[in-house]
């Protein structure tokens, strides 16, 4: 793509990504890439039992650390800033007590790895067992153990949702339709696991901490409190990282360990996560069960939803917010899209003895939208209507729009109903009615079901600070600067790790600053490079780093314009901008040789023009409860009776989210998501036995997505541009995953309607779907 | 103890202890990087290297056990032609993102175009069961081997 700016602009142009050049050529800089003259490995050793009073550690010679052998660490206060909120303190070493499997209590270090894994396997550990509280519903039962001894009950926080009129709406009622559903926990798997690697540099004088992270400067900011460090002397490097998905964005006890060593031993420690710990320790997800009744009428006009939703949290809250978006946000995305007038939902965040819960992709709307969705289906059979059409009927249509959700959620655009008609289209529902009334010549069973999604992003201040949220995400910084030779750095806030941020940024930067790609370069991940900001989770980046990199560069286009009007001896409202160029009719001066005059030939700068090219700016958009992208999935499937083995045949997406910068990297994130939540309707879970040990901790036993049984993904684009964010974004990297839940568990349904075989927990493994076609009576 | 390996045409020795790994060999002791543990059980294929030109994970492999054996990484494979034109296939069909799993992605795609000329989209995800990517769907990487499997085809074709 070299050359001038393609006739209409870099938004919407699908430019191959700036970052691929490293990783094919095997060159990126992931964490294990980065060595020390010196370095020590760390191995963790870790709790073997889920819950237990720690009596004693016995330790062979070498370098072990408990956490009587660290400084104190001081108090890092994590989970919501609220008084109904309980707080405990996760110790980054356990002290008196271990509350997960795989819990960290003491740090080895050696040369190398192997080393430090034989200096581990030397450690005794003194553990009185105690009873697991392993099932989130059994845990809020009356009775049952605690986690945290001296708490009422095991709920870290218990809250409630509810709105319109929710006794009116319900009286209207003729069906009414209660499930329990279960939406389990899962690993979110980044291919490259956790990893951090720290050292004192004496030169500058602080400690300069390699972390796979996907927010270097809000790790920072826990970092120095639990240290007692000053942020001045700390220095954040997340490198090229190998995924993240929401697993990087929390402060983990290792990192926090890993830092503390580098301090005391004066060498460089570093410690690289590996798969079976990651299964163990890494920030899980999902965990929600949902008892929920949902009350339509006799037309299948949806009326009121109430019911309970319960997410198992695990034993600790990691900071600074742990999965505390999951309840609220759960509960006020359950009514989607759809005109639900009334709602009246109970949620608890529920401790139990299992690793502490983050954030994946899509973070609480996966369950919401398995929850509704699944029940939608529900009322249509009730009813005998399909369920499309009962989907229809009740979307919000355009003409309502904005619309104030029962939840207190402002969806602002869009138009639902034909992201319905579209994946309706596409998938060809009509023909699919069809081939299942003929039947399948391999004894199989063919369904079709559809799941709608709105999601909110860009949201800003009022909404994190509602959320009682400890670090509010509600802006985001980029200082770009005009080079002497007129090319442009844009160093942003966030940090890209797979998005192709340093394409889509670079796109938004040069509509802004008409100057080609090319001669633009992003600088991310490293806290002594970019200015302050969040980091990459929310699908927040392309709002908000783009919309503060659009402000900069405004910022220097109008300085540009003005010099080289000057330059020109033009009147400054009569020049053009284009191609890195300043234009007065047939003349031109170039960015080089404006920003030339700007750097070290300043006497050609008009009289009071100060020196130099560069712009500091923040972007919050105007609306603080944010923009909705959307979609519509449908998925095909064909289900054996016999095995219970699910194939999607079929999966299509009619998405919108606003104006495309990239639509090549906009598609990439779609397939990527669907992908990730087919994994999760079909195969990705870590269950637990009774006593709180994890059964999958290997890929052998956690079965990830591969090519092989996965669906070519089909995808179709509407576009409303969002009316609040710059070129009219809308965030849309997390979306892909929301809906394949819904959308594959509905098709099962659908596969197996005559019986009325229901499939109301994830994922629908072989197992879970031959149990459901038992209860059901349907003969293989 | 000392080992001699020949990796990437060049024979080097290197440190090794019997239990170390050809994957932990070849990324300390020869300070490659185009190969990245995402498992060490041999399940996911980021490390996937040749050994006597047939793909294997290195992270179960035992570097004692492949002395005197050729060893290719990623990096030895800069200016094969099949090799060059996946890489300009990945960056075309936008087949990767994080990049993790790009390098063992790579030197599979060569394989499966090795011994599969212009493989359908069915065989490429067949052959592609064994590498792990939680990026992008696999949409772009069967794309990207597709169309270069193709490509060939047309030249042998036109050779032939």
């Amino acid at each position: 793509m070299d050359g001038a700016a393609p006739a209409e602009g870099w938004i919407g142009t699908r430019l191959l990504r700036k970052e691929d050049a490293r990783f094919l050529a095997g060159k990126g800089q992931f964490l294990a890439d980065i060595r020390m003259a010196g370095m020590e490995d760390v191995c963790f050793v870790r709790s073997p039992v889920a819950h237990g009073r720690l009596n004693g550690i016995t330790k062979p010679k070498g370098a072990v650390f408990a956490a009587g052998d660290l400084p104190p660490f001081q108090p890092l206060p994590a989970g919501p800033d609220l008084p109904s909120y309980r707080t405990v303190p996760y110790p980054p070493l356990a002290t008196d007590m271990v509350r997960f499997v795989g819990q960290p209590v003491a740090a080895c270090l050696a040369p190398t790895r192997a080393a430090a894994e034989d200096l581990a396997g030397l450690v005794e550990l003194d553990i009185a067992e105690l009873p697991a509280v392993v099932d989130a519903r059994a845990a809020m039962r009356p009775g049952s153990p605690l986690v945290h001894e001296g708490w009422p009950d095991n709920a870290f926080i218990t809250s409630g949702a509810h709105g319109g009129e929710f006794d009116a709406q319900r009286a209207a009622a003729t069906v009414s339709i209660r499930r329990d559903l279960r939406m389990n926990r899962q690993a979110v798997v980044p291919l490259e696991p956790r990893g951090v690697l720290a050292y004192w540099d004496h030169r500058l004088d602080e400690l300069v901490v390699y972390l796979s992270s996907q927010a270097p400067h809000v790790m920072r900011i826990g970092l120095a409190q639990v240290l007692g460090l000053s942020e001045h002397r700390l220095h954040i490097i997340a490198p090229d990282v190998g995924g993240g998905f929401g697993a990087k964005n929390r402060l983990m006890p290792e990192e926090i360990v890993v830092c503390a060593l580098a301090l005391q031993r004066g060498t460089p420690v570093r410690w690289l996560e590996d798969r079976r710990e990651s299964f163990l320790s890494a920030p899980q997800a999902r965990g929600h069960v949902y008892d929920l009744t949902l009350h339509a009428d006799a037309d299948g006009n949806l009326l009121a939803l109430e019911g309970e939703v319960l997410i198992d949290a695990g034993a600790y809250a990691l900071w600074p917010t742990g999965a505390f978006a999951e309840a609220s946000m759960a509960v006020r995305n359950l009514t989607g899209p759809y005109r639900i007038p009334a709602i009246r939902l109970r949620n608890a965040t529920v401790a139990t003895n299992k690793p502490p819960m983050g954030a994946y992709r899509g973070v609480a709307r996966p369950g919401a939208c398995f929850a509704i969705e699944r029940m939608i289906d529900e009322v249509a059979r009730a009813l005998g209507m399909e369920p499309a059409e009962l989907r229809r009927s009740n979307l919000l249509t355009p003409e309502e729009l904005p619309y104030r959700t029962a939840g207190g959620m402002r969806l602002d655009n869009g138009d639902y109903p034909r992201a319905l008609e579209t994946a309706r289209e596409m998938i060809g529902l009509d023909a699919v009615r069809a081939r299942q009334a003929a039947g399948e010549p391999d004894g199989r069973r063919v369904g079709i079901g559809f799941a709608l999604y709105a999601e909110q992003s860009g949201h800003g201040l009022k909404e994190w600070a509602r959320r009682g949220a400890r670090v509010l995400p509600a802006y985001d910084t980029s200082t770009v600067r005009l080079m002497p030779d007129g090319s442009a750095q844009v160093l942003v806030g966030i940090q890209s790790h797979g998005q192709g941020l340093e394409t889509t940024l670079a796109q938004m930067a040069a509509t802004a600053l008409q100057l080609h790609p090319d001669r633009i370069a992003i600088r991310h991940g490293d806290t002594a490079v970019s200015p302050f900001g969040f980091g990459t989770f929310a699908s927040r980046s392309t709002i908000f780093a783009g919309g503060a990199a659009v402000r900069a560069c405004r910022v220097l286009a109008e300085r540009l314009r003005i010099i080289g009007a000057h330059l020109l001896q033009a009147d400054p409202a009569a020049v053009v901008l284009a191609d890195g160029e300043v234009r007065h009719g047939s003349a031109a001066v170039s960015y080089a040789e404006i920003s030339r005059a700007a750097h070290v030939r300043q006497e050609l700068l008009p009289a009071g023009m100060d020196p130099v090219l560069e712009a500091t700016a923040t972007y919050e958009p105007p609306e603080s409860e944010g923009t909705f992208s959307y979609s519509c999935h449908a998925a095909l499937v064909a289900a054996d009776p016999l095995t219970g083995a699910t194939e999607v045949l079929d999966y299509v997406v009619a998405e919108d989210c606003g104006t495309m910068v990239n639509p090549m990297i906009v598609d990439g994130q779609v397939y990527g998501g669907v992908v990730q939540g087919i994994g999760t309707a079909l195969f990705e879970e870590i269950p637990f036995d009774e006593g709180g040990q994890p059964l999958a901790t290997t890929f052998a036993d956690y079965h990830m997505p591969c090519a092989s049984e996965m669906p070519r993904i089909r995808i179709a684009h509407l576009v409303t541009p969002s009316t609040i964010t710059e070129f009219g974004v809308k965030g849309m990297g997390e979306g892909g995953a929301i809906a394949p839940p819904a959308a594959i568990a509905n098709a099962l349904a659908d596969a197996f309607k005559a019986e009325g075989a229901e499939f109301n927990e994830t994922p629908c493994s072989p197992r879970r779907v031959t149990a459901a076609l038992d209860a059901a009576g349907v003969a293989p | 103890m000392r080992l001699s390996l020949h990796v990437n045409g060049t024979t080097r020795a290197v440190e090794a202890e019997p239990r170390d790994t050809l994957a932990d060999t070849l990324r300390d002791g020869a300070a490659l990087t185009a190969l990245h543990l995402g498992c060490e059980g041999g399940s996911c294929g980021a490390c996937t290297v040749l050994l006597d030109g047939e793909p294997v994970r290195s992270c179960i492999v035992l570097a004692v056990t492949v002395e005197g054996r050729e060893v290719r990484t990623l990096e030895g494979l800069a200016g094969d032609s099949v090799t060059e034109a996946l890489k300009r296939a990945f960056h075309e069909e936008h087949a990767l993102q994080c990049g993790y799993c790009t390098p063992g992605m790579l030197v599979t795609a060569r394989d499966i175009l090795r011994r599969f000329p212009g493989p359908d989209e069915a065989m490429i995800r067949r052959e592609l069961a064994g590498q792990i990517c939680r990026c992008t769907g696999y949409m772009g990487i069967v794309a990207a081997i597709r169309r270069v499997g193709e490509a060939l085809q047309e030249t042998s074709g036109a050779g032939a």
